[in-house]
């Protein structure tokens, strides 16, 4: 394939890259969203080892 | 032999291997995936009737197939939770449904760039198309309820309710093109007897959808860890498991 | 002291339609409802009689829809604000009977009301009276099946604080194959063709749903009461 069909993709451009375009957003908000819980989830968990160590002492 | 089935009921067993396993997932994923993008963009020949607009069948079809295994993986964890009482499944479906629905919706958008230059239209009443929109909503409706309840363990339960009863939707996505006379393509590769498409442009079909699975795999794991932490959290094992 | 399962059934029944009866206001805003409904089609499209005639099934259908969902959440709802639900759960008659009772009284007199009100609005939508019987069919088999459908969703929605609104989300996914079917059947016999196939399935949907609904209705009050 040539270097100019790929990026015209036979005159279909404007909707194969989008649609890839697209599809690297949603893989990447995934992983994006995934670690952010992640990490609020383990802020919170060690709150609460916080808190419970507090209230021991 | 059964132990390691047994141990993962347990929820620092189960953090533990999520987080062992991610790196692995997401390497493997990369691969596949670089692999399939690069041979089916530059590398797999033209389709006779579709041009090059076929090549977003490498995005559409991964999506899409994914958009029922995962509702299917959140059905079967809700299930067991709700029958066997064991907390992971409410943690895994839990984890399972955003990445379920994001699918989902890649998939409906995919196939709507996908319509308009080969059916002339982005959207059409079809039975595939309308009942891969029932799925979605259902998504929304499994997380909306799971969230809608202050006290977790009810929510938990309620959406794994939610989730089982509406996994009869998956087989009519699935069969509604056998079944009804639509618009869309019948079934390709998951169906009795030799997939319909050429070799050259299976092969980066196969490898997009394993790319696929993997990352959903690797996206689970991570989020998974974040569930079993929130539900987990009086726990005396997350001392050591939050310390890194 | 125990009562056999059809008497169980018979009593509470009967219970929820002395109920019913004794608040006719309540009992007849959803049927006004659909009758509102059915008028703002024509009132917004301002099309002819005839037009209107080849929207009529989906009007209907939505229309009976949106109606049976305002009244679902009243299902258990006042029961379980006054304690009544956790004591017939206590009873010792299974929750089952219970669930199905209280069901089939509420299909019989919102979804039941509405088969019987139908005709009328079949008639102001322009439906021919050839398909009456077939609209009718239609009408009563979906709302039943709805009736479960609503039945599982009010379970799980029961007593939570914006409960209908989620209530709706849930049921309506679940019950768009039956509008899809409902109105095709209806759609069938007004254009003359044998609506047979259409009203077949709508009837599988029914005896599926009727079959395991209960079941999953049951698991989710057990689940909102525990």
């Amino acid at each position: 394939m040539t270097a100019n069909g790929f990026w015209s993709m036979g005159g279909y451009a404007r909707y194969v890259w989008p649609c890839f375009a697209f599809a690297i957003v949603v893989l990447a908000w995934n992983l994006v969203s995934a670690h952010r819980y992640l990490a609020a989830a383990r802020v919170r968990a060690a709150r609460t080892m916080a808190m419970a160590a507090a209230e021991e002492t | 032999m059964w132990n390691w089935f047994y141990k993962l009921a347990s929820p620092p067993y189960v953090f533990g291997v999520a987080a062992a396993f991610v790196p692995w997932l997401l390497g493997v994923a990369a691969l596949t995936l670089g692999y399939g993008l690069i041979d089916g963009l530059a590398i797999a020949p033209p389709d006779y009737q579709q041009g090059d607009a076929f090549r977003m069948i490498y995005v559409h079809v991964p999506a899409a197939m994914l958009s029922l295994t995962v509702y299917v993986v959140m059905a079967a964890a809700s299930a067991v939770a709700l029958i066997w009482r064991i907390k992971v499944g409410h943690a895994v479906a839990a984890a399972a449904a955003p990445i379920g629905a994001s699918f989902t919706i890649l998939a409906l958008v995919t196939g709507s760039l996908w319509g308009r230059p080969m059916w002339g239209t982005y959207w059409a009443w079809d039975p595939r198309l309308t009942s891969e929109l029932i799925l979605l909503f259902l998504y929304v409706g499994v997380m909306s309820l799971r969230s809608a309840f202050e006290d977790p363990s009810r929510g938990d339960r309620a959406a794994a309710l939610l989730a089982t009863v509406g996994v009869v939707n998956v087989p009519i996505v699935h069969f509604s093109v056998v079944w009804w006379n639509s618009l869309h393509q019948g079934a390709t590769i998951v169906r009795l007897g030799a997939p319909k498409i050429a070799g050259s442009m299976l092969w980066p079909l196969l490898s997009m959808w394993v790319g696929f699975m993997l990352f959903f795999a690797a996206v689970l794991c991570i989020r998974l860890q974040g569930e079993v932490l929130n539900r987990e959290r009086q726990a005396k094992w997350i001392r050591e498991a939050i310390k890194p | 002291m125990r009562v056999g399962l059809w008497e169980a059934f018979g009593l509470i029944v009967r219970r929820e339609l002395c109920l019913s009866f004794r608040r006719p206001d309540q009992l007849s805003q959803p049927l006004v409802f659909f009758l509102i409904v059915t008028t703002l089609f024509p009132l917004g499209l301002n099309l002819q009689l005839s037009l209107l005639r080849d929207m009529a099934p989906g009007v209907l259908w939505v229309a009976a829809l949106l109606s049976s969902l305002l009244s679902l959440e009243a299902l258990f709802k006042s029961d379980a604000d006054d304690g009544t639900l956790e004591q017939l759960a206590l009873s010792g008659q299974g929750l089952n009977v219970i669930v199905v009772a209280k069901t089939f009284a509420h299909w019989l007199v919102t979804g039941g009301a509405l088969v019987l009100v139908s005709p009328v609005v079949g008639t102001a939508l322009g439906i021919p009276v050839g398909a009456f019987a077939t609209m009718m069919l239609s009408l009563g088999l979906g709302t039943l099946t709805l009736s479960w459908l609503g039945a599982i969703g009010a379970g799980l929605t029961v007593g939570l604080k914006r409960g209908n609104v989620l209530l709706s989300l849930i049921v309506l996914p679940l019950a768009m194959p039956l509008l899809i079917f409902g109105a095709a059947a209806t759609d069938r016999a007004i254009s003359g063709v044998s609506p047979a196939g259409a009203l077949y399935f709508l009837a599988a949907l029914c005896v599926f749903t009727c079959t395991l609904a209960p079941f999953a209705a049951t698991v989710a009050l057990r689940i909102t009461l525990e």
